[in-house]
């Protein structure tokens, strides 16, 4: 058995960057990738716009991918490709992971894992689209494959259900490749994806955005053949009566994404049921100590830089875990749910001796003129106000705190008007 | 007047159905067989009409009574027209591959005789023997002294060993009905008395305790439960391919794309039968079309019942509940009809999830596997109390079926009454599966005497009853699998991320003894895109694997035959990047 200090599960974006910091910290460090190639979701993004933070540059997804595969390259840190990780197990203080490939089953030990294996796509039948079962019917990021990577058209005349990142991307993808989008339709009173991107990808091509409005039935025997729109009342229901034929011959889906946790999971990694992804603390710890996790696989992020980020930060406390185990003293961040729909980390470890943390969260409604405040007892670590928050458009901020004066008392984040 | 009928008797049933039902509904005798004709308003009426007129002293109920307005659809045929069977002579011509027809298939393998089996789809079980819950019921629901209880029970008795000879995952995880105390006290000393006469074995009664130690996870609201041990699971796909594909490996043929579309009868006997790909002429035929054996019995002019489809839907929830459910677990509720289905509950499959169903509905149309928001939602505030751990975020997917149920409610199993040489495996509904080893055995000895008039039969010297399955890598002990992987590296890689499905396994299924090539057909085999992501990541890949071994550009490449096509023409630019698992 081979032994590392540090394991990154995923070569995505969250993964390289995670497994750069966890080896530029001096740590022994694999990464393991399922794919034949490193990358991620990022390889089939050939649109630009990646890296502006990271990079202050307009990058496709794979030249993104290429700068960090580069470095990874350059500092010979070792990545598995077309290697599966079937389960992990925690023997003493030791995780063994079971990994599969061509070459056979072989074990590899760990003393800190990363979990960036970022995310999958909701299907229709987890947002009870109902009719028949023709082909046409796909989530945005398969047709995203089918154009960006294999060069093939999935349908001619189709309609796009949910405003996502993806459905918006796709929209404009699919009409440059010579398909017809009839249009955008999306069940929430207001876009779920980034506004440059409605620009971007509607706005410029004519393509309509129909909000208020969902697919009630699919039909067609083989292919699709058409879809029954209907309008929604407020609780998101549809409307009797507004019923109305469109014809098509593809439905793509860009209804949400959901972190992926069966790993974590096995391994009794606790699930914050707003992110679908783990409790963490501001080291990217999850509640099981040496797991950690960053990425879409901690919680969907809305631009590549920020999971680049949490990579990062999670590979440098990996590492830093992996070289003295140390004890944790979890507070838990209180967080109004009726204001935010989430936000990550979760916890403050304070026998860290990292006393920054960087936070990422989301409103839940969008809201203008509000302050954001985060305060533990009656010091007040962070305030910022905002004329604008919109739940598709993720916050992030930075704060200190000073351990002492929080023992035994757990932060809070307000939102208040003004 | 055909049969020995009673005079008047068709008088009455037509007048109770004008008095009930409708005045415009016209009652005849054919032969021996009741034959229902007219127009109404509504389906209902329909079946209520039908129901009257059953088990009132005919063979059967011909209902051919129209709803005003409604047309059903014509029948689906493949679009594809060749002459590869044209004039082609058979000792034996299955009609339909379904669990019936390739169990049949199947056993009759075991004799020197042609055996051509036909299914007008791209795969075998796309009907009913795909859409089941998979369980291999006890046969305690069906009425005493009926067909159904008897092939049921026989057919429960047989799955260990044909699910052993045939290389398929069977379990006898057993099944639990709950019952509060008015359940308790009504139904008990019936169904003793029911276990007793239809033969069913170790039925026992557990108190609450008793009963959450089998299954700790399940809710309170019951007082006891009664456990039939015996009951089974089983992948009924894999079964119905396992049966076929040991019959072709004994000389047996599938040809798929295949439907019966008229049959010629001269003298009460079939001479031919014409398909799509040509006209075939066989000695005998068995009718075993699921949903449309009416139809062709109408073929043969042998026709005296009616399938009356009865819809079933079913939830899929994600292997990740799996953990909370070992076996079949039901709670009748006191209201339910008796001749609807048995339920439903939650059942945990043979692959680990959690099945939530089935429900109950007549309905007109045959192929109709369209669900509603309605019926899925009904099923989950039935159902899902039993396990509070799951909720709706579990569900992967959920789809219907169609039971083939006749008036007469009980399977047809018989040589035709009126055609010499045609035999039917007809009406077959729940528990259609469990009952298919006993049916195809004794469907087999039907068609060897009635092949034995014509030809000589004898039985095959070097029959095989075994047939080695692909092997399902992911169930394995990590030594075995790794054995597997250093003899054939591609069992190494895996493609499918939820079912950790590797692509040796999906090369395997596209070279099995009958070979497939659309995603559905792989997906039953091996089960790539059937777990929670539902085939958004793999299915570029399995498609890839499809045109590298199967031969085939990945514009043909469909999702379940015919025009399904995945993508429909190149981009301006054409093939892209090298990315992806491959
Ligand atoms: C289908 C899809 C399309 C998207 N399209 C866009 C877009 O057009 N524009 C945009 O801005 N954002 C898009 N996103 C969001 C994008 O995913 C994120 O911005 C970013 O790529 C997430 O990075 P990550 O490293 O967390 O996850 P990923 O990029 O998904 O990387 C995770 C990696 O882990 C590997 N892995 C998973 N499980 C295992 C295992 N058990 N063993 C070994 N390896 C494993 C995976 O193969 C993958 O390479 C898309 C997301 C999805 C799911
Ligand atoms: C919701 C539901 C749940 C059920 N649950 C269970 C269960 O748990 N246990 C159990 O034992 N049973 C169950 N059943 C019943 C079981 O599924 C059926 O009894 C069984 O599958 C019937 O098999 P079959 O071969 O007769 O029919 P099918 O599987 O329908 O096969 C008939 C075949 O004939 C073909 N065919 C039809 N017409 C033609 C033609 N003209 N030419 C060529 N081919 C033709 C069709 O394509 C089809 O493949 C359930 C059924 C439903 C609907």
């Amino acid at each position: 058995m081979e032994f590392y200090d540090v394991v990154v599960l995923g070569a995505g974006p969250a993964g390289l960057a995670a497994g750069l910091s966890s080896y530029e910290e001096g740590a022994n460090t694999l990464i393991i990738e399922r794919e034949k190639y490193p990358g991620g979701i990022l390889k089939q993004c050939i649109h630009d716009g990646f890296g502006l933070v990271e990079f202050k540059e307009r990058l496709t997804g794979p030249e993104y991918a290429e700068r960090f595969i580069k470095m990874v390259r350059n500092k010979k840190i070792p990545i598995l490709t077309s290697t599966f990780v079937t389960s992990i197990k925690k023997e003493e203080e030791i995780f063994i992971l079971s990994v599969v490939s061509k070459d056979g089953i072989i074990k590899v030990g760990a003393k800190a894992i990363i979990l960036a294996n970022g995310c999958r796509e909701r299907t229709s039948k987890q947002i009870g689209i109902h009719g028949t079962r023709p082909s046409g019917v796909m989530t945005a990021g398969l047709a995203q494959y089918f154009v960006n990577i294999m060069g093939y058209l999935p349908c001619k005349k189709c309609i796009i259900l949910g405003s996502g990142d993806i459905g918006l991307i796709m929209a404009r993808r699919l009409t440059l490749e010579g398909a017809k989008v009839l249009g955008v339709y999306e069940v929430k009173n207001s876009p779920s994806g980034l506004t440059r991107n409605i620009v971007q990808c509607l706005n410029d091509f004519s393509i309509p955005l129909y909000l208020s409005k969902t697919i009630t039935k699919i039909s067609g025997d083989d292919r699709v053949e058409g879809v029954e729109i209907c309008d929604v009342d407020e609780n998101m229901k549809p409307i009797k009566g507004t019923e109305k034929f469109i014809e098509c011959d593809g439905v793509i889906l860009s209804v949400g994404l959901i972190p992926e946790n069966e790993i974590a999971e096995s391994l009794n990694v606790e699930i914050d049921n707003a992110t679908k992804g783990p409790y963490v603390d501001q080291n990217f710890m999850t509640k099981v100590d040496g797991i950690f996790s960053c990425g879409n696989a901690l919680h969907v992020n809305d631009l590549v830089d920020y999971v680049t980020e949490s990579g990062r930060l999670a590979g440098k406390s990996a590492a830093k875990y992996a070289s003295s185990k140390y004890k944790r003293a979890l507070n838990p961040i209180e967080i109004p749910l009726n204001k935010f729909l989430y936000a990550v980390p979760q916890y403050i470890d304070i026998n860290s001796d990292n006393n920054k943390v960087v936070m990422y969260l989301r409103s839940r409604d969008i809201v203008k003129n509000v302050k954001v405040i985060i305060k533990s007892r009656n010091e007040i670590l962070y305030e910022k106000r905002y004329t604008h928050l919109n739940p598709p458009e993720m916050e992030r901020i930075v704060f200190d705190f000073n351990r002492s004066s929080l023992n035994d008392y757990s932060i809070k984040i307000l939102m208040q008007e003004g | 007047m055909n049969g020995g009928a009673v005079l008047g008797r068709i008088e009455k049933i037509q007048g109770e159905i004008i008095n009930s039902v409708s005045k415009n509904i016209f009652c005849a005798e054919k032969r021996n067989s009741i034959l229902l004709e007219g127009e109404v308003e509504t389906y209902e009426e329909v079946i209520k009409a039908g129901k009257l007129a059953t088990n009132r002293g005919y063979k059967g109920v011909i209902n051919n009574i129209k709803v005003k307005g409604l047309t059903l659809p014509s029948r689906k045929h493949p679009k594809l027209i060749d002459n590869k069977l044209e004039r082609k002579k058979v000792d034996v011509l299955i009609i339909g591959g379904g669990v019936i027809g390739s169990a049949i298939a199947r056993e009759l393998s075991k004799w020197e005789i042609s055996i051509l089996l036909i299914d007008k789809e791209d795969d075998l079980a796309v009907h009913a023997s795909s859409r089941n819950n998979g369980m291999i019921h006890p046969g305690i629901d069906p009425n005493p002294k009926t067909k159904k209880a008897y092939y049921n029970v026989q057919g429960n008795k047989l799955y260990s060993k044909v699910a052993k000879e045939l290389d398929v995952s069977f379990e006898r995880c057993g099944n639990i009905v709950l019952y509060d105390a008015w359940y308790g006290k009504i139904i008990s000393p019936v169904l003793k008395l029911r276990a007793r006469l239809n033969g069913v074995e170790g039925m026992k009664y557990l108190s609450k305790r008793e009963t959450k130690e089998l299954e700790p996870y399940i809710y309170d609201d019951f007082i006891g439960s009664v456990i039939f041990p015996t009951t089974g699971i089983v992948s009924p796909y894999k079964m119905t391919i396992a049966f076929a594909e040991n019959a072709v490996l004994n000389g047996a043929e599938v040809s798929l794309n295949t439907a019966a579309l008229s049959i010629k009868c001269e003298d009460r006997k079939i001479i031919y039968v014409d398909t799509n790909r040509g006209r075939i002429f066989p000695k005998i035929v068995i009718n075993a079309a699921g949903v449309h054996a009416d139809e062709i019995a109408e073929m043969a002019d042998d026709r005296f019942f009616t399938i009356h489809p009865r819809k079933g839907h079913i939830l899929i929830l994600d292997k990740k509940k799996g953990q909370f459910l070992n076996s079949i677990v039901s709670k009748p509720a006191i209201n339910q009809s008796k001749s609807g289905t048995k339920g439903g509950g939650v059942t945990k499959t043979i692959d680990g999830n959690i099945l939530v169903g089935p429900d109950a509905v007549e309905q007109p149309f045959k192929e109709d596997y369209s669900t509603n928001k309605e019926n899925i939602d009904n099923i989950i505030n039935k159902h899902f109390p039993i396990l509070p751990l799951i909720s709706p975020s579990d569900i992967i997917t959920y789809f219907s079926g169609n039971r083939a149920a006749t008036y007469e409610e009980d399977f047809i199993i018989e040589k035709s009454e009126y055609v010499k040489n045609l035999i039917h495996a007809a009406g077959i509904q729940s528990p259609g599966l469990a009952s298919a080893p006993a049916i195809a055995l004794d469907i087999e000895k039907m068609a060897v005497e009635v092949l034995s008039t014509m030809m000589e039969v004898k039985p095959k010297e070097k029959w095989n009853p075994y047939r080695k399955g692909i092997p399902e890598l992911f169930k394995m002990s990590e030594k075995e699998r790794n054995e597997y992987i250093k003899k054939r590296p591609d069992y190494g890689i895996i493609i499918c991320r939820c079912e950790e499905i590797s692509k040796g396994e999906i090369v395997d299924a596209i070279n099995s003894p009958i070979p497939v090539n659309s995603l559905d057909a792989i997906k039953r085999r091996v089960r790539p895109g059937m777990g929670r992501c539902q085939g958004a990541f793999c299915t570029p890949s399995v498609a890839k694997i499809i045109e590298e071994n199967a031969n085939k550009n990945i514009l043909e490449i469909t999702k379940k035959g015919g025009e399904s096509y995945l993508v429909v023409e190149e981009t301006k630019k054409g093939g892209g990047a090298q990315f992806g698992i491959l």
